[in-house]
């Protein structure tokens, strides 16, 4: 890959050498910068014996069509060996809008699992055995998959200090789409920053926040710009935490999860994940001063990243996946999801599933490659790249901070711009070959050369109907005085300092339905009016 | 006299958040010296009024959901009604061949998927104004 000075550079455009030597190497301090996997400052791992002990967790983004269809789809993928959940919420939950809604008449049905209460969270994970699975949960901030899992948890005798999963409900990830009924940041950003609070203290095994810089990378930029803000967004909730006094940083900051993309370039992405582990410890340890070892230590789960599978020539990506799961695994990923190769086509087929969960299997247990920790730790290369990455990052974690932190960098534009130029910077550098697409920029086929079509999923949308009778039902059915209070009170709250998360679990657990809590949620905080264009 | 720009509607019609490729084709229509209006997310309803009220000459459309069927039928429907469905309508995103034959019958002039060169984009949508939307077809 080559820059368009003619030099041969990373995907983000650091330049690297012919080659690498102890030269390059020379001032790392093994135990300061390096050190041992489980031991501060991480690089190598955050658990002692990383997949030696145990393989990641493999656990697809799955949704269908009903609660049944999902339940159903999330037993075969466990029977498969899958062990960690994770739920594609359908429309209604990042839009916060029921299915009746006139305003979805033409999207519900056709992505993600439509969960509108306790009793469908019920119906997803029928059967199967919560207290051994974790569950990654999409929520929309003040929605109801949170407080609905907690519920069904303590519906079937988890106690909430044993519940195990995460939300992922940070400004990062929401702000990065844009999405109809969508408060400004500030909304998710104190909401968001709410849960953390209060699985602290009721919680305490529950990831409260996944801090995700996938969704932004997957919107053009660089993997150096995605740690960059990455880190900027840990910075923001760590002085809100620090700002609000309520809960001690220790504890407020031990159980943030992180959620990566692993893009095309194998070694940048590995020195990503080596960098982010490492910086994530220097800003808890030496920013805000938290020395408790279990703090800062860089969980993270990585996605394949979908917007570098090609619509051309499908197949190819089963290549790419391969080699982005690859770089999730050397670079010490705690749980993945390999993307069907069909992504840029439909939502998964049966065999772009399996053959997901597959590839993650042959990486893990065929390949040999867990068989040491960190096997590219040393590299003169891998140590170089890794230093120069975090270093970019710092420099960009600063122009961050000159916007005046992370919220106000979105809230701003700034943000915003940064995506808009990376999207015209890839752009250009597809158009001038300055990098590379097989099948889109380079070796392109006519389409009616390739050999092979794939098949297409298809969403059933009978469901649709059923789906309207039954928020209609919950709406008649449930105790109308209790969910009145209920509601009344979670408009007060929203209007007060006070932690939200109380309010909206009881407003769950009184039936409101997504809509009614995204109305909430709009009502006090208006609309925001997203800050793109040409 | 200069010659008048050719002025473009780009709009998502759908409620999901994918915005890239919106920005990205818009850009390559600005570059290209039209007149764009970054409609962003909007209802098929929406559209049509901002497509009258801008008069705009070519209304661009983004879907990346399997909804694209139903939401072009209801923004043609509203083009309809507005009175305001000589435009050009261009539709990107992940369409299934299979539809391709339904949508042009619909009115959609233009179908690109993902992957396309924005040049090749640009100069398709160029050769769709030279030959003029066929009104009496519809």
């Amino acid at each position: 890959m080559a820059d368009n000075n003619g030099q041969i550079a990373s995907a983000s455009g650091i330049p690297i050498k012919d080659i690498y030597t102890p030269e390059d190497v020379k001032k790392i301090n093994y135990e300061k910068d390096i050190g041992a996997p489980g031991k501060p400052p991480y690089t190598r791992g955050v658990y002692a014996s990383m997949y030696r002990g145990q393989l990641w967790t493999i656990r697809r983004l799955t949704g269908y069509d009903s609660p049944e269809a999902t339940n159903a789809r999330y037993k075969e993928e466990y029977a498969l060996g899958q062990t960690g959940f994770s739920i594609a919420p359908d429309i209604s939950t990042p839009s916060g809008m029921d299915p009746d809604d006139p305003r979805v008449a033409h999207d519900i049905g056709h992505a993600g699992v439509p969960i509108y209460s306790i009793e469908d969270m019920e119906t997803v994970f029928k059967d199967l055995p919560i207290e051994r699975c974790s569950a990654f949960l999409a929520d929309r901030v003040g929605g109801l998959l949170t407080p609905a899992y907690f519920a069904m948890a303590q519906r079937r005798g988890i106690p909430l200090d044993q519940v195990r999963g995460t939300t992922a409900n940070d400004m990062l990830t929401w702000s990065s789409m844009e999405l109809a009924n969508q408060p400004p940041p500030e909304a998710y950003f104190r909401l968001s920053t709410d849960l953390i609070e209060w699985c602290a203290q009721y919680a305490p095994r529950w990831y409260p926040i996944s801090m995700n810089s996938y969704n932004p990378r997957d919107n053009g930029i660089t993997a150096v710009q995605e740690l960059g803000m990455l880190m900027a967004d840990v910075i923001q909730y760590c002085d809100e935490g620090k700002r609000r006094g309520r809960i001690p940083m220790d504890k407020f900051c031990k159980r943030f999860a992180f959620n990566m993309a692993a893009n095309n370039d194998l070694f940048e992405e590995i020195c990503k994940l080596r960098a982010a582990r490492r910086m994530l410890r220097k800003i808890i340890n030496e920013r805000f001063g938290v020395q408790d070892p279990a703090c800062g230590q860089f969980r993270v789960h990585v996605q394949t990243s979908g917007s570098s599978h090609t619509h051309q020539e499908p197949l190819n990506n089963v290549i790419r996946i391969a080699y982005q799961t690859l770089a999730a695994v050397l670079g010490g990923a705690q749980s993945i999801h390999a993307n069907g190769y069909d992504e840029a086509v439909c939502l998964p087929t049966e065999q772009a599933m399996l053959l997901a969960i597959r590839t993650e299997q042959i990486v893990g247990l065929e390949t040999g490659v867990t068989n040491t920790i960190d096997p590219l730790g040393g590299s003169y290369y891998v140590e170089s790249l890794t230093n120069e990455i975090e270093s970019r990052t710092w420099d960009y974690i600063k122009k961050i901070e000159d916007q005046g932190g992370l919220l106000k960098a979105i809230t701003n534009g700034w943000i915003h711009r940064e995506y808009k130029q990376a999207i015209i910077d890839y752009d250009r550098k597809l158009k001038a070959g300055e990098l590379t697409i097989i099948g889109v920029n380079k070796f392109r086929l006519d389409p009616d050369k390739v050999p092979y079509k794939v098949p297409i999923f298809k969403s059933d949308r009978s469901s649709v109907e059923v789906l309207k009778k039954r928020i209609k039902k919950l709406r008649e059915t449930r105790d109308n005085t209790k969910h009145a209070q209920a509601m009344k009170k979670l408009d007060e709250v929203l209007r007060s300092d006070a932690n939200s998360f109380p309010a909206v679990k009881e407003a769950v657990e009184a039936h409101a339905t997504p809509g009614e809590l995204g109305a909430a949620v709009m009502k006090v905080y208006g609309k925001w009016t997203y800050p793109i264009g040409v | 006299m200069a010659q008048k720009k050719v002025r473009i509607l780009m709009a998502k019609p759908g409620l999901e958040g994918h915005w890239r490729g919106l920005i990205s084709v818009s850009q390559a229509f600005k570059d290209a010296g039209f007149e764009v209006i970054y409609g962003a997310s909007m209802p098929p309803a929406e559209i049509a009024a901002t497509a009258l009220q801008e008069d705009v000459d070519i209304v661009g459309l983004s879907i990346l959901c399997s909804n694209y069927m139903e939401l072009v039928t209801e923004v043609m429907k509203e083009l309809k009604a507005k009175k305001k469905d000589d435009v050009i309508v261009l539709l990107g995103g992940i369409i299934y061949e299979e539809d391709f034959a339904a949508l042009h019958k619909m009115g959609v002039d233009g179908i690109t998927i993902p992957g396309t060169p924005l040049d090749d984009i640009v100069a398709s949508v160029r050769q769709l104004i030279t030959k003029g939307k066929k009104k009496a077809a519809k």
